[in-house]
């Protein structure tokens, strides 16, 4: 008996302790002053590139590392508010590219509505590289920066201040800061050169960001190429509330909610309701797109329209009318920049007409700008037919990155 | 990390023997085949037919030991399918596993007709761990350990009618490790749980003769919820999250017949029939939405659709004389596993197990034995369209060879 006893105290004790531990946590790389999220190997973005037919064997392709970096920008009220942006670098880059130094690219995005579309969401939750980043980084080799802007990502729980020019150019100017800091603390070796680029609403935040970094002169930047941007705010006002229908209503309806809130108006005062009432709502960052415009009026204004007829009527009528002053005080293409500027936009943009841009790089010109041109993306690649906004998309970045890659060689040789 | 060194070493284990159930756990039921359950003459009777506990002399009955399991190598030799038109050569080959699986087995004195006893055995597993590349993107390692702690009492009805049963109470740990990343896919997985379950078991034996036992046993199905945590990987970037995945330990029911000529020769017939069809499909369960690109490979449902199987075991007992008892067994196994859902985790087949062994009396009090059975898997080969996971081709080799030695004592 004595024998049992003493196998069974052996025997339980370790029976009952066995298992207790944990898997550990993954064992990703530690980075100071923020979190690694995609890290994909240059032979599987180039696997994965070439099954998407974006190149073929013998297409050279980096590898994608992306970083979520938290940072702190200043808001419309000129208030601090946090904020989250995606910097991604290539990897397996020749030697001497790591002794020069990476170029930048700031890559302002386009208009999205759902939080779970913000770069750095994206990259978070489906840890995989996506969109512009890829054309940009993997294939162009550049360190991209993309900020979630205020209103996503981090600062989802704050209004999102769709086309404000003050905001989206210094949360785009502050990211830069602290990707440069960020580089610092993590042996991220990056060169001066700084190329700034986005589409739709990322090409106005391209030029409100060149505009006021030429103005703060902290930074130099190499070229700017805004692409697709409604950069005459007032000429883009007058062409959609002149128009009986919109062809998206969720992007006047974001308009309408953001400028209310930056400018201290009554929403109902601009919108109709029942649309004034849903619009917190539908804009918190929990709707895609679609679900948004299925909510609201295609018809412009009138009893039954999207927007209120007083506030159209003031708009059209009264030239010191808040909103039209507010269009004024937006838009960026009346100023004359010293930075080699392209404007790339689409012919058969069916949103942000291509006359914008006309008027753009005929304003600057104007204005004295001496590098100031429009690219029409559809000439240039040699396309039979004219694309819309969302086709055209992709394309111009495919464009911008041969672009700055044509820059970055004959500056710095690669 | 510690405490599970110290799993592996206790219960490195594991063999496939019917799927993944070990039901060989002393010297007697190795050298059987575990042709083992009407007639059951030592301390393992706890485990084996607690009811026969009470047909035990009247003293306490202990074994102990331990089995050395040598696993050789699985081979598949073909492709996989990812799609019509997607398809990679896939030749590869598992690791060899050598393993330790410790058993001890105790029955108490009787007290009245009634009479307990103990068992602490390794009861199932499996470990798969593939090297290969297309293989390692399925089950780089799959490992299931389990251990069952079973008090057992037996009632003795009449002279040559009793009955039993217990309580089971299982610890099992489950690894599941999987790596795209030689395959060109860039995903990984890493996942360990484990988990505390409990079932029973019942026995009966009757005695219509001397020298003819007839037993039942059944042992309830268990269904282990390994709950832990994995660690799901895109690229180079990993995430963790609570997870569990169930599998089940299948009840068994068995139904024996012994007879024993002159005390000295024994024959035992076992029909054994296993409700693997508890096992429907391998569900891998998190806490919180995982990366969708990982979706269709490490979260999305997979079939297995295992039917219940029909296991046939014949075991000889021979008393040299008083000293020495030599053992022989045979055993037609059924895999439970249809060829549509074989997967690399587990590329069971249908085998037949033959097995031997030895007793050697030391003392009037002490008796040990040695064991051997070997576990010959049946190849097989899966043409195109037979496997839902696109495996197209042949698995060989794999079974296994178990040594069992172990020491007897009454006191």
């Amino acid at each position: 008996m004595n024998q049992l006893i003493k196998s069974v105290a052996i025997t339980l004790p370790i029976f009952l302790i066995i298992g207790c531990g944990d898997l550990d946590k993954p064992s990703n790389e530690r980075v100071i002053g923020g979190e690694i999220v995609v890290d994909f190997s240059a032979k599987m973005m180039k696997e994965s590139l070439i099954s998407q037919g974006m190149v073929d064997e013998n297409s050279t392709v980096f590898g994608y590392k992306a970083y979520k970096i938290p940072y702190t920008t200043t808001d419309e009220e000129g208030l601090e508010v946090k904020v989250s942006g995606l910097f991604v670098i290539p990897t397996g880059m020749p030697p001497a590219v790591d002794e020069i130094g990476l170029s930048m690219v700031s890559d302002d995005h386009g208009t999205i509505f759902a939080n779970a579309d913000a770069p750095t969401v994206i990259a978070s939750n489906y840890g995989t590289p996506d969109g512009s980043s890829i054309i940009l980084t993997s294939m162009g080799g550049f360190a991209t920066l993309q900020p979630d802007y205020i209103g996503f990502g981090d600062s989802n729980d704050h209004y999102h201040p769709f086309i404000l020019k003050k905001s989206l150019a210094s949360t785009t100017i502050d990211f830069i800061k602290a990707v440069k800091i960020f580089s610092t603390n993590n042996e991220i070796k990056l060169n001066n050169q700084l190329f700034l680029t986005g589409y739709s609403e990322g090409g106005y935040a391209t030029l409100a960001t060149l505009q006021k970094i030429e103005a703060d002169a902290e930074l130099t930047v190499t070229m700017a190429n805004p692409m697709a941007g409604p950069y005459d705010l007032n000429v883009t006002a007058f062409g959609v509330l002149s128009a009986p229908t919109l062809s998206v209503p969720s992007f006047m309806a974001e308009l309408g909610y953001a400028y209310a809130k930056a400018y201290d108006q009554t929403l109902s005062t601009i919108i109709n309701e029942p649309y004034a009432s849903k619009l917190p709502t539908l804009v918190n960052g929990s709707l895609q797109r679609e679900a948004i415009d299925a909510e609201l009026t295609y018809e412009t204004t009138g009893v039954n329209g999207l927007f209120n007829p007083t506030f159209v009527g003031n708009f059209f009528a009264d030239p010191n009318y808040w909103f039209r002053e507010a269009m004024v005080e937006n838009s960026v293409h009346a100023w004359k920049p010293k930075t080699s500027v392209r404007l790339i936009h689409c012919e058969g943009d069916e949103v942000i007409p291509y006359g914008i841009a006309q008027i753009t790089e005929a304003t600057m010109k104007a204005m004295g700008a001496e590098d100031v041109a429009l690219i029409p993306v559809e000439a240039t690649l040699g396309l039979d037919a004219n694309i819309t906004h969302g086709e055209c998309g992709m394309k111009a970045y495919g464009l911008t990155t041969q672009i700055f890659s044509d820059v970055r060689k004959a500056t710095i040789g690669y | 990390m510690k405490k599970i060194v110290i799993l592996s070493i206790v219960t490195s284990s594991l063999v496939m023997a019917g799927a993944y159930k070990v039901p060989e756990q002393s010297i007697n039921s190795m050298a059987l085949g575990a042709a083992y359950i009407a007639h059951t003459t030592g301390a393992d009777s706890a485990y084996f037919n607690p009811a026969n506990m009470s047909f035990l002399s009247d003293k306490q009955h202990m074994e102990a030991g331990l089995t050395l399991a040598h696993l050789p190598e699985n081979r598949f030799s073909g492709v996989q399918a990812f799609s019509a038109t997607e398809f990679h050569p896939a030749d590869g080959k598992t690791e060899t596993e050598n393993l330790l699986l410790p058993y001890l087995h105790y029955v108490s004195k009787p007290i009245g007709n009634i009479r307990w006893g103990a068992s602490l055995t390794v009861p199932g597993g499996l470990t798969k761990r593939w090297k290969s590349p297309y293989q390692k993107l399925f089950a780089e390692e799959f490992t299931l350990k389990v251990i069952e702690l079973n008090p057992v009492l037996s009632y003795k009805i009449a002279d040559n009618f009793a009955i039993g049963g217990g309580a089971r109470f299982i610890y099992s740990e489950g690894v599941v490790n999987s790596d795209g990343g030689d395959a060109g896919k860039a995903i990984k997985r890493e996942m360990e749980g484990n988990t505390v379950e409990y079932g029973y078991n019942l026995a009966m034996t009757y005695k219509p003769t001397s020298d003819i036992n007839l037993a039942a046993t059944y042992r309830s199905n268990i269904d282990l919820a390994e709950d832990g945590q994995a660690n799901l990987y895109l690229g180079e970037v990993g995430k963790q999250f609570d997870a569990e995945v169930t599998v089940p330990l299948p009840a068994a029911l068995n139904f024996a017949i012994s007879k024993t000529w002159a005390d000295k020769v024994t024959l035992e017939f076992v029909y054994e029939r296993t409700y693997w069809s508890a096992y429907e499909s391998l569900d891998f369960k998190y806490g919180s939405p995982i990366q969708p690109a990982l979706v269709s490979s490490f979260d999305d449902l997979k079939a297995r659709n295992w039917k219940d199987t029909d296991t046939f075991r014949v075991g000889a007992t021979i008393e040299m004389n008083n000293d020495i008892t030599f053992m022989v067994g045979y055993t037609k196994d059924e895999t439970p596993a249809p060829k549509e859902n074989i997967s690399y985790e587990l590329p069971d087949t249908d085998a037949e197990l033959f097995s031997m062994g030895i007793r050697v009396k030391a003392t009037d009090a002490i008796t040990w034995g040695l064991a051997y059975l070997h576990d010959e898997k049946e190849s097989i080969t899966l043409m195109p369209g037979d496997n839902h996971g696109g495996i197209i081709g042949s698995f060989s080799g794999g079974g296994a060879d178990l040594f069992t030695a172990g020491v007897t004592y009454e006191f």
